[in-house]
């Protein structure tokens, strides 16, 4: 590696220096109390994925170029240059990391190594090695604002579609997912595909709420892949939107980093201040479903679990909410050991799961939550995160779990009194 | 011997002083001049208000509850060594200025008895902690993870320790003598005292002063720096 791609790479580092990040490189002790924290680490044994080992590739080359110690004497901390063989590494278990802060939750220090990580992606990407996937990905949510009006009618039409569905679940002709509409209180959010939406219209339309539907979802792959300007670009698509229509609030789908990004980092990304509340439809639910407004029956009688996904429990402080909501639909709720704040991270989490090449590992690293899983003996696993999901149905087939993971939306639908589902069961 | 303890006990002295204190007031301006983040990084739950999250901070930071959950044995030890080694500071504080009441409720006698198996618990539990801690470092993942800065310091403590403990069990020098030593550096007119010279410890509080000095000098520049980080990187946890 040249000395100007080395004057790059940490001039990257330079730019995105904070007292936290100083911090965290400054004090961490190699104490390893992390080890036993990170779930991948725990499944594999394998050192690239001890936290403090991720964290310690920044700090060899912060060392050197950001210390006098570390530059007299390099030897004494190992600092060193961000040459290929870092690079290798740091990719690995850069992208490999699902951003749970479990290791920080365990830290005396409570050094958040995903902080240090998502400098560390801001170096891969410098250097050009952005995991290439979820860079198109977000590349693609970007090309689809950017060209917003080629893809409307077809935005648009599917969203007819699901309103058909949903006229016929509810028995309401009346029945729409509206769109485009001022004055709205709800912007709600959703994912790609009917089944963030139709859930979520079934409640507001029995819940009498406003609401209109997000053109734009709430995916954000430029957060997974590193690069802040991009990942601002992509929450802005619907953040816009909600200042646009004037909306009370924005609220994001069963999606975990999709609140936390909407939640927590977007006002510190864009320097704004939201005119409206940002909250996680579990939230909303629980909330209608408490004051009367939605009417659910306990309709679940076989046991049922709750996963807490890490960007919504431990990263985005909803704990008792979606708790609530299952204890309002099953008759037996069994909490996963250790659950909420010290929840193990599926390992789903942080785009992993767009990554092809990582799929066997991610499958691997989930062996806490299949034990988790079935302490519980559960038959339906509820979790708000797509990913979690995604990971949990993986484990589910590959590990012979025999439960079902669920949308909590799901469940609520299923226990709501819905005509439409009804006359569908008698003329089966 | 002369010119040795004239080394360790005088001039390093002075310079460890001022080693430690400009280089530790450097790193703060540095962290505190550096720009916060404008994410905030906390996790859940967190307190509400400012008062509840410095207690959550120091609770955080001076008990390591999580830490005890997921590795007992390590934070056992841990808070052994932290606490010996404030009970040892605190003991050191003799040197500047003998304690208000215990010497009278104790008398003389009684007050070098106490400070002497007080001193020799902290130094023990000091010793044994910071011997599992290199035992720690060299096998497996710790050993993987550890850098010649972890040894370097576990070794310059251990030295400390080691001859702090020799000068406390094998020594008959007692406070009284070695404060007339550490009041002549403060009042900057040095002298070290025929009762510590002439004694069987005189060179161990040389070679302890030796380690005490190499630790100081590198303090500022260790992972040491955790003794003050590590209130305000557990503060970022509930913001």
């Amino acid at each position: 590696m040249d000395s100007q791609q080395i004057t790059t790479l940490t001039g990257v580092l330079d730019k995105k220096m904070n007292r936290q990040l100083k911090q965290y490189l400054d004090i961490c002790a190699r104490c390893a109390i992390c080890k036993d924290a990170c779930h991948q680490y725990v499944a594999t044994g394998d050192f690239t994925y001890l936290p403090a080992r991720r964290a310690e590739l920044i700090r060899q080359i912060y060392k050197k170029y950001f210390t006098k110690a570390g530059e007299f004497v390099p030897a004494l901390y190992e600092a060193r240059d961000p040459d290929e063989n870092l690079l290798d590494e740091l990719y690995e278990s850069t992208y490999a990391c699902t951003g749970c802060r479990r290791c920080m939750y365990y830290c005396p220090f409570s050094i958040d190594t995903a902080w240090i990580l998502s400098v560390a992606k801001a170096i891969l990407i410098a250097a050009g090695r952005g995991n290439e996937m979820l860079g198109q990905l977000a590349d693609a949510s970007l090309f689809k604002s950017d060209n917003f009006e080629m893809f409307r009618d077809v935005i648009v039409s599917g969203f007819k579609d699901i309103e058909a569905e949903l006229k016929e679940l509810t028995g309401d002709p009346s029945a729409e997912i509206p769109v485009d509409k001022q004055g709205a209180d709800i912007l709600y959010v959703a994912l790609a595909g009917a089944h963030s939406i139709l859930p979520a219209a079934a409640i507001f339309h029995e819940a009498g709420a406003s609401w209109t539907l997000s053109m734009f979802e709430s995916a954000n792959y430029g957060f997974f892949l590193g690069d802040v300007e991009k990942a601002r670009k992509i929450a802005d698509r619907f953040m816009d939107e909600a200042v646009r229509l004037g909306v009370k609030e924005v609220v994001i789908t069963e999606c975990g980093h999709a609140y936390r990004v909407a939640n927590i980092f977007h006002e510190a990304w864009s320097g704004t201040k939201h005119p409206f509340k940002v909250r996680h439809i579990l939230e909303v639910i629980d909330e209608y479903i408490k004051d009367g407004r939605l009417k659910v029956s306990r309709c679940i009688d076989v046991p049922v679990s709750y996963h807490d996904p890490c960007q919504v429990g431990r990263n985005g402080g909803i704990f008792e909410q979606p708790r609530d909501i299952v204890r309002a639909l099953a008759t037996d709720f069994r909490d996963m050991t250790p659950n909420r704040e010290q929840q193990w991270c599926c390992g789903g989490g942080g785009g992993i799961v767009a990554i092809s090449e990582m799929d066997a590992f991610r499958l691997k690293s989930g062996k806490k939550k299949v034990e988790q899983i079935k302490a519980t003996g559960a038959k339906i696993v509820a979790s708000p995160c797509e990913n979690c999901r995604l990971q949990m149905e993986g484990l589910n087939e590959t590990e012979d779990l025999g439960v079902r993971i669920a949308a909590i939306m799901d469940l609520v639908m299923e226990c709501m009194d819905l005509p439409g589902r009804k006359q569908a069961a008698e003329g089966a | 011997m002369d010119t040795y303890l004239q080394i360790t006990t005088v001039v390093g002295v002075y310079v460890a002083g001022v080693v430690f204190v400009a280089g530790m007031g450097w790193r703060i301006y540095q962290w505190a001049t550096t720009p916060k983040s404008p994410v905030r990084l906390g996790m859940f739950p967190k307190p509400k208000t400012r008062g509840g999250r410095i207690m959550k901070m120091l609770k955080d930071t001076l008990i390591a509850p999580h830490s005890a959950r997921i590795e007992p044995r390590m934070w056992l030890f841990a808070m052994m060594f932290h606490v010996a080694a404030l009970a040892a500071f605190v003991g050191h504080l003799r040197l500047i200025q003998e304690y208000p009441v215990l010497p009278s409720l104790l008398g003389a006698e009684g007050m070098n008895a106490f400070a002497g198996w007080a001193g020799g618990i902290a130094g023990t539990l000091m010793m044994v902690a910071v011997l599992y801690w290199i035992a720690r470092r060299t096998f497996g993942p710790f050993k993987q993870l550890s850098v010649p800065e972890d040894y370097l310091l576990l070794v310059l403590l251990l030295g400390v320790i080691i001859m702090g403990n020799h000068m406390r069990f094998i020594g008959h020098v007692h406070a009284t003598d070695y404060r007339e030593w550490f009041q002549s550096l403060l009042a900057f007119k040095p002298v070290i005292p025929d009762s510590i010279r002439f004694s069987n410890v005189g060179w161990s509080l040389g070679t302890h002063m030796l380690f005490v000095n190499a630790l100081l000098i590198y303090f500022p520049f260790s992972k040491l720096v955790h003794t003050i980080g590590s209130f305000s990187a557990n503060l970022v946890r509930s913001e």
